[in-house]
């Protein structure tokens, strides 16, 4: 009853703030003051002052992932008992759950994957996981001294087979599993249902234990009741650590900041690197007519196809839309019509900001 | 494989490599995924170290690890192992009982899909059988009408919710293959419009034939059925999610099989999780007319729920159990929250978890576990400081047992090994009472297992003429089945004390009250049996049935005293015994946090009282100001909460720009020409040394903005409205 009672006064209070906020809006007069009227100093300079920004109360954060470290033997109890973990509250979370791992996992086999990042390639991911696994199957049996069967054999189609070969793995020994630590599990690459959908089917896998981190407020909403209580397994973990989000924070924009192109052609060059050589080609193809016809709105998608067909770096109209949709989402590339009204294709970069990351791809 | 790599140390070290280990780890920082470390090939071992020392707190602290000697490590580590062991012995103990509890209940449902798939399968066969030749042609088409009905079962799942009956769907399918049936599953999965009816073929063609089919055709379906003696079993195609599944392939598949239902007798199982009329809405008419239809249903989630109780907490089990508060918390999380069996079974599931990794004694289960063995032997493993431990327990202080009567220790375990039994007899005999009224049985459990209730205020002659001032005992349950006893019918009086006496047959003490009763019930059943006589004890119409009236009032004035005697001598709730803590769980705290994580409402209180977390002594008694040296996030959400729902940037960062620049500038600020001169100045820097520069307070603006947006809480600027930010959260 009291929980009824308590639940109720919460969503009470939930819709008196929110109109409370919505009558402020509507009866005060919104200020109209600009943006611009601030005086904004140089993009560059705040860039390089938001980087070295000192941390506050250091010793405090300091003080609190000391104190988490008394809780490491419970986490590790946790995942032996097979549970996965969820670490949420304010505050990067990337040094604790890493020295969590470092120091009270180092029996286990231990995958990091930086969901931060604007593009992570799961199949690769479980690939690596399989890899280790099989290799770790493979040692327990020549301990335990049952022969080996005949599946070590690593399937490499598809996202299904893999999974299913993770799944197929047994060993009798329990506590013997892999752990897999996903920094920012709500991270924009890996915010759809599919990718939620695959590390769940990797977090049912008996060999398998998930550490995992999330920071947005409505990070539950990715999954249901099956995915929540039979494959992740989750057991809550508040722990704020007010650490600053350095490296998680490296893909979004500065809001005070317009135009921003030293930011756009790193994380560039970042999603870039992920995608296949095919697909880098095709963009170096689009970035060198850029750079040798800046005048122009773009370039045209037609002449994109011949060039890449040439060069035999897509076989069909279909593959470079692919590509294109690839870079699109990556907003890599954005499209245009131009005056004669054909489709062109431009990098929203400067020519400078272009020819660095050219140089950081060939590298 | 990358290499293993140190992690950046959030303090700044000074050794000589940790400019390499930076570097490491920031290349790291930047990969989709890399390997940390892989698996230590030597385990420590572990077993073999007795413990010599106090183990009061079960984690000790590996911050100070270098300090604490290799044998408490050692300890540690073989207590750790010692607690999983327990653990695991214990959790399968009730996991394998929920599992037992979960088919019993399904398997009438099981065995009658199975007779229906049985009678159905003969009534196809007995038209004739057919020719390999026939059989797999696909023409001449059948015309007669019944010879295209297809066979479907529509298995009602009473639960919107799917994730109860994954399980059930999936024994189904092993107890009917284990009835030499042949078994396929489709989920909705394999019924999206995308890979259409094909998909949905293939999917059947690799269960049945072999697993590297990749033709979606139905004759070889045909073919391998008529093969080494497949026809003598019927086929059956399980979909356990009808609903979500997509209508027009989900029908179209229903035409194809039904077309070939004579040469492949197949039997669809559909689980239904909404109404008996869901195929009406997905199916089309077409699809319908095919279909002949048979319902089963299942039982209902809370039913589920009331066995699985009854069979891990008031059957012997495991000896694991929990406190009043963890049960009440329980129920409300079940009714009000949840309603699937799965989370209620995560629940006790993380209780039990928990108590292992809470109560240090809690090892000493493994010995209630094994019915065979007084838990007196468990206290071998009682070293000094856990035997320390145990005397400091709240239910021992509380009941005045010191360490002098230690000897009485094994007596102790006894009592609480055999407690359980009368109170779960008491509490099962309430419930079977109580079944007439539809009480649920967690209803019954949660009050039992109150250690502060008083039911006998329910006997006293006052408490029915002021029932209305007992204000606790409004809702009890007990209460509930006391009144109700006055409108037992003799059928039911008869049917509640056979139900009792089996209940307490093992336990004479009570099952001798309950034998007194038959003479009463007699008369009542005799006195009943005169001809014309209503069933119901309530009219007063004549004189033969005063008489009726009069034994049955004898007859519930005895049942109710029957009740009171077992409140009175055995209704000793868990919590009342001492060493209870043993074997009971009662941190309701650490269990709700764990199961339900509230991002939303925590996010937002660690931003608006982050000195709560921080422990600092600077921002610690700012009262309601904001001060400067609190995290600029914090200080950038407090002033969130008093925009609107949009809140204008420059606004915003003003008013942070205020709480930055220390007071005696903050009047300058005020007005905006001011702030304007302000700035003038800082750029040519020259301003108080503790000022912050304006790039500064932009930068750190901006890194405020960023993390309240990777938290969430406030949307970005759009080109619509370049000069605000929305919120999103509201309050929790």
């Amino acid at each position: 009853m009291e929980d009824i009672d308590n639940i109720e006064e919460d969503e009470y209070g939930f819709s008196r703030n929110y109109f409370l906020a919505k009558e402020l809006g509507g009866s005060s007069k919104k200020s109209a003051r600009k943006l611009s009227d601030i005086n904004i100093v140089d993009e560059q300079e705040l860039r390089e002052t938001a980087f070295n920004i000192e941390t506050k109360h250091e010793k405090e954060i300091d003080e609190i992932l000391d104190d988490y470290k008394t809780k490491y033997p419970k986490w590790v109890f946790e995942l032996r008992c097979g549970f996965g973990l969820l670490m949420y509250g304010f505050g990067s979370k990337k040094a604790l759950i890493e020295d969590f791992a470092s120091s009270s996992l180092t029996e286990y086999s231990v995958v990091v994957i930086n969901g931060y990042l604007p593009s992570v390639n799961l199949k690769q991911v479980l690939l690596a996981i399989a890899e280790l696994l099989s290799e770790l199957l493979k040692s327990r049996r020549k301990s335990s001294g049952t022969p080996a069967k005949g599946q070590e054999a690593l399937p490499s189609r598809s996202i299904d087979d893999i999974l299913s070969f993770l799944h197929g793995s047994q060993s009798e020994d329990k506590d013997c599993f892999i752990c897999v630590v996903v920094h920012n599990i709500d991270g924009p690459a890996l915010r759809d249902s599919e990718s939620q959908q695959t590390l769940a089917q990797l977090a049912s896998c008996s060999h398998i234990r998930i550490i995992a981190s999330i920071d947005h407020v409505n990070a539950p909403l990715l999954w249901d009741k099956k995915m929540v209580h039979k494959q992740f397994n989750w057991l809550w973990h508040h722990v704020p650590t007010f650490a600053p989000y350095k490296v998680e924070g490296v893909f979004f924009p500065l809001v005070l900041a317009q135009g921003s192109t030293a930011q756009t052609a790193k994380t560039a060059a970042i999603v870039l690197q992920s995608l296949t050589p095919n697909a880098q080609n095709v963009f170096k193809i689009l970035a060198d007519y850029q750079l040798s016809h800046p005048d122009e709105d773009g370039m045209p998608t037609e002449e994109l196809y011949s060039a890449s067909r040439e060069r035999f770096f897509v076989s069909s109209q279909v593959t470079l839309n692919s590509h294109l949709m690839e870079f699109k989402d990556h907003e890599l590339v954005k499209t245009k019509r131009n005056s004669d009204g054909q489709e062109c294709l431009n990098i929203p970069l400067s020519p400078d900001a272009l020819k660095q990351l050219l140089l950081d791809l060939s590298q | 494989m990358a290499p293993s790599t140190t992690i950046a140390d959030p303090q700044p070290s000074s050794t000589t490599d940790s400019s390499n280990s930076n570097a490491a780890a920031a290349e790291n920082d930047i990969r989709p995924f890399f390997v940390l470390h892989k698996a230590s090939s030597g385990k420590k071992s572990t077993g073999t170290v007795r413990a010599k020392r106090r183990i009061d707190s079960p984690a000790p602290k590996l911050a100070k690890k270098s300090e604490i000697e290799s044998t408490e490590v050692e300890d540690g580590e073989y207590f750790s192992t010692l607690r999983l062991k327990v653990f695991e012995t214990v959790w399968s103990k009730i996991d394998k009982t929920i599992q037992d509890v979960l088919r019993d209940s399904h398997s009438k449902v099981f065995s009658g899909v199975h007779d229906w798939i049985c009678e159905s399968f003969e009534s196809i066969r007995s038209c004739g059988a057919l020719s390999l030749s026939e059989a797999v042609r696909s023409y001449p088409v059948l015309s007669q009408p019944s010879s295209k009905q297809l066979f479907t079962a529509l298995v009602l799942t009473r639960n919107l919710e799917m994730v109860d009956d994954l399980l059930t769907f999936e024994d189904l399918g092993l107890h009917l293959k284990s009835q030499g049936c042949h078994v396929g599953k489709l989920s909705s999965m394999d019924f999206s419009t995308k890979n259409g009816v094909g998909g949905c073929l293939r999917g059947l063609l690799r269960q049945f034939v072999m697993p590297t089919v990749d033709v979606a055709d139905v004759t070889i379906l045909a073919s391998w059925y008529r093969e080494n003696g497949n026809h003598n079993n019927p086929v059956v195609i399980i979909v356990d999610d009808t609903e979500r599944c997509s209508g027009s392939v989900l029908s179209e598949l229903i035409l194809i099989l039904s077309e070939w239902a004579v040469k492949v007798p197949v039997f669809l199982i559909m689980g239904v999780s909404t109404a008996h009329d869901a195929p009406r809405k997905i199916l089309s008419a077409n699809a319908l007319q095919r279909i002949c239809a048979t319902r089963f249903t299942l039982s209902s989630p809370a039913e589920r729920m009331d066995a699985v109780l009854e069979a891990v907490f008031l059957k012997p089990c495991s000896g694991f159990t929990v406190s009043h508060k963890v049960a009440l918390y329980m129920r409300s999380y079940f009714l009000s929250q949840d309603g699937t069996l799965t989370s209620f079974v995560k629940t006790l599931k993380i209780a039990c978890l928990q108590h292992f990794s809470l109560e240090p004694l809690s090892i000493m289960l493994e010995h209630f576990c094994q019915d065979n063995q007084p838990p007196g032997e468990g206290t071998g493993l009682l070293t000094e400081a856990t035997m320390k431990h145990a005397f400091d327990l709240p239910s021992v202080t509380r009941n005045k047992i010191t360490r002098s009567t230690c000897e009485m220790l094994p007596q102790f375990l006894l009592d609480l090994q055999r407690m359980p039994k009368p109170w779960s007899i008491v509490v099962l005999c309430i419930y079977e009472a109580g079944k007439f009224d539809k009480i649920r049985l967690i209803d019954v459990f949660c009050e039992t297992l109150d250690p502060e209730a008083r039911y006998l205020k329910y006997f006293s002659p006052s408490a029915s003429l002021n029932s209305q001032s007992h204000v606790s005992g409004r809702n009890s349950v007990i209460r509930r089945v006391l009144r109700k006893l006055r409108d037992f019918s003799p059928a039911q009086l008869s049917s509640l004390l056979k139900s009792w006496e089996s209940l307490t047959a093992e336990f004479s003490e009570i099952s001798d009250k309950v034998m007194e009763l038959h003479p009463l019930m007699r008369n009542v059943e005799a006195a009943g049996q005169r001809p014309g006589l209503p069933s119901s004890p309530k009219k007063h119409a004549s004189r033969s049935h005063s008489k009726l009236e009069k034994e049955l009032k004898a007859m519930t004035d005895k049942v109710s005293a029957i009740i009171e005697f077992m409140l009175r001598e055995y209704m000793k709730p868990v919590e009342t015994v001492p060493f209870n803590e043993i074997l009971c769980y009662k941190n309701v705290d650490k269990l709700q946090s764990a199961l339900l994580g509230d991002p939303r409402g925590r996010i937002q209180s660690d931003l608006l009282e982050s000195y709560n977390i921080l422990h600092c002594m600077c921002c610690s008694q700012r009262g309601t100001s904001l001060l400067p040296s609190m995290h600029d996030t914090s200080i950038l959400y407090t002033l969130a909460q008093e925009h609107a729902d949009v809140i204008n940037l420059h606004d915003w960062y003003q008013s942070f720009k205020t709480i930055l620049i220390p007071r005696n500038s903050k009047a300058k600020l005020k007005s905006k020409t001011c702030s304007k001169s302000k700035k003038r100045k800082d750029r040519c820097e020259e301003p108080e040394p503790e000022q912050p520069a304006e790039a500064s307070i932009q930068a750190r603006f901006c890194r405020a903005v960023m993390e309240l947006q990777i938290a969430g809480l406030i949307r970005m600027p759009s080109k619509r409205r370049p000069d605000y930010v929305q919120r999103v959260a509201f309050g929790s």
